[in-house]
């Protein structure tokens, strides 16, 4: 019984001493992980500072060329900024004199848009005569009213010396003497009905050419008043262009 | 002094702008006939309406009778003798010319129209005309109108205008 509980005991010990054994290597291999792990981790930090500081390096390079490239374009903006002002002094002194001279377009401009104005009365002037054209055509038809009325007292002597040549026919040898007077009427109621014709196409004529002239005047006088309207219409936008430069 | 293209335009010209101004109501129809006879039309009375450029002159001139089928056609208002009534017809129709005239000849003015007798036709001649066509004008059968375009230059005139430029609406109203 003795010797069974020594035996048990034993194996109790060589169990533990076995454990023990076990966990110490385990120890042992833990260590030498985590002494890796660190280890890795410590160069993975230095190549990463050592990448950190070339890019440093870089972009210290690179700023640095920025730097000058930005100087030189200050420098040479300075330069232009002196040149642009060189020749802003130059075109506000060309500018000054454009405006003495504008001075002087703006009045032209506006005394052109005066006279073209003036001028269109003109028109008043064409319509004038247009009324007289009315007047002269009123005494026309007046002549023609009593040139009708002569050419009808002319074919009614006519009618009358015809008869009276049919009379003294009648009358036989007494009537001789008065069938001449007769011929005589009729021979001047025939030259007067052809002065009457002529007088009636020479008014005709002259209705027509009257008309048309004084119509041709005051259609001429439109137009002219139409273009001169537009003359002072640009002389107008004209004074209105100088004035807004000026302003 | 005249190119056949300018006559031929102005002879469209003619048409659109009266078929467009003379009729009373729109809606009626309106013949044109070119007479190629040379004979002035026939009617007694005649109204002349003129335009004027610096290159030309031209009267445009519709013949009319004072008769029963005028009066019928253009006298709503019994108050106004058919004269009035014509010449107003007259002016919108040369106001219609002018208006597509001025597109090739910014220089134009208008007279106002005045009423003649037809004999003076026969002095048309005196006005040393380059150019003369005459049209009978016909709107619904029933109304005949003869009408002359009258045209005076003293510098070459060539023009084209539109084809459908003179049917076009036009004619402002021209006041006299």
């Amino acid at each position: 019984m003795a010797a069974q509980y020594g035996m048990v005991a034993a194996a109790a010990v060589a169990g533990v001493a076995f454990i023990a054994f076990v966990a110490a290597v385990w120890y042992a291999r833990s260590q030498r992980r985590i002494a890796t792990r660190v280890q890795t981790q410590i160069e993975q930090q230095r190549e990463a500072l050592a990448l950190a500081e070339a890019r440093h390096d870089d972009e210290q390079r690179a700023s640095s060329g920025e730097r000058d490239a930005l100087a030189a374009e200050v420098a040479r903006l300075t330069d232009e900024l002196e040149q642009q002002h060189a020749r802003f002094a130059v075109v506000r002194s060309e500018l000054e004199c454009a405006l003495v001279r504008g001075g002087d377009a703006l009045q032209r401009a506006s005394r052109i848009a005066e006279e073209a104005a003036r001028l269109k009365r003109f028109a008043d002037t064409f319509e004038r005569w247009h009324e007289q054209m009315t007047s002269l055509m009123a005494q026309n038809q007046d002549m023609h009213q009593k040139n009708q009325e002569l050419a009808s007292i002319v074919s009614h002597v006519l009618i009358v010396s015809l008869n009276a040549s049919i009379e003294a026919a009648r009358a036989g040898a007494a009537g001789r003497g008065f069938s001449i007077v007769a011929g005589e009427v009729r021979a001047l109621a025939a030259r007067s009905q052809e002065l009457s014709r002529s007088y009636r196409d020479s008014l005709n004529r002259n209705d027509f050419v009257t008309a048309a002239t004084f119509q041709d005047i005051q259609a001429g006088g439109k137009m002219m008043a139409a273009s001169l309207a537009g003359v002072e219409s640009l002389a107008s936008q004209l004074h209105d262009a100088f004035e807004r430069a000026a302003a | 002094m005249i190119s056949e293209r300018t006559k031929d335009s102005l002879g469209r010209i003619f048409m659109g702008a009266a078929r467009s101004r003379l009729p009373a109501r729109p809606d009626d129809a309106c013949e044109i006939v070119e007479r190629r006879d040379g004979a002035s039309p026939k009617q007694a009375r005649v109204v002349v309406v003129t335009i004027s450029s610096m290159q030309f002159r031209l009267l445009l001139l519709l013949h009319f009778d004072d008769d029963d089928a005028m009066r019928d056609y253009y006298v709503s208002d019994a108050s106004r003798p058919l004269t009035d009534v014509f010449t107003e017809a007259a002016n919108l129709c040369c106001g219609a010319m002018n208006q597509q005239l001025v597109g090739h000849f910014p220089d134009l003015g208008m007279s106002t129209p005045y009423t003649l007798g037809g004999q003076c036709m026969a002095y048309l001649a005196e006005l040393k005309p380059d150019h003369v066509a005459r049209y009978d004008v016909s709107i619904n059968g029933a109304v005949q109108i003869g009408a002359t375009l009258c045209v005076c230059t003293r510098a070459p005139l060539d023009f084209v205008a539109q084809e459908s430029a003179a049917e076009d609406t036009g004619g402002e109203l021209e006041l006299f």
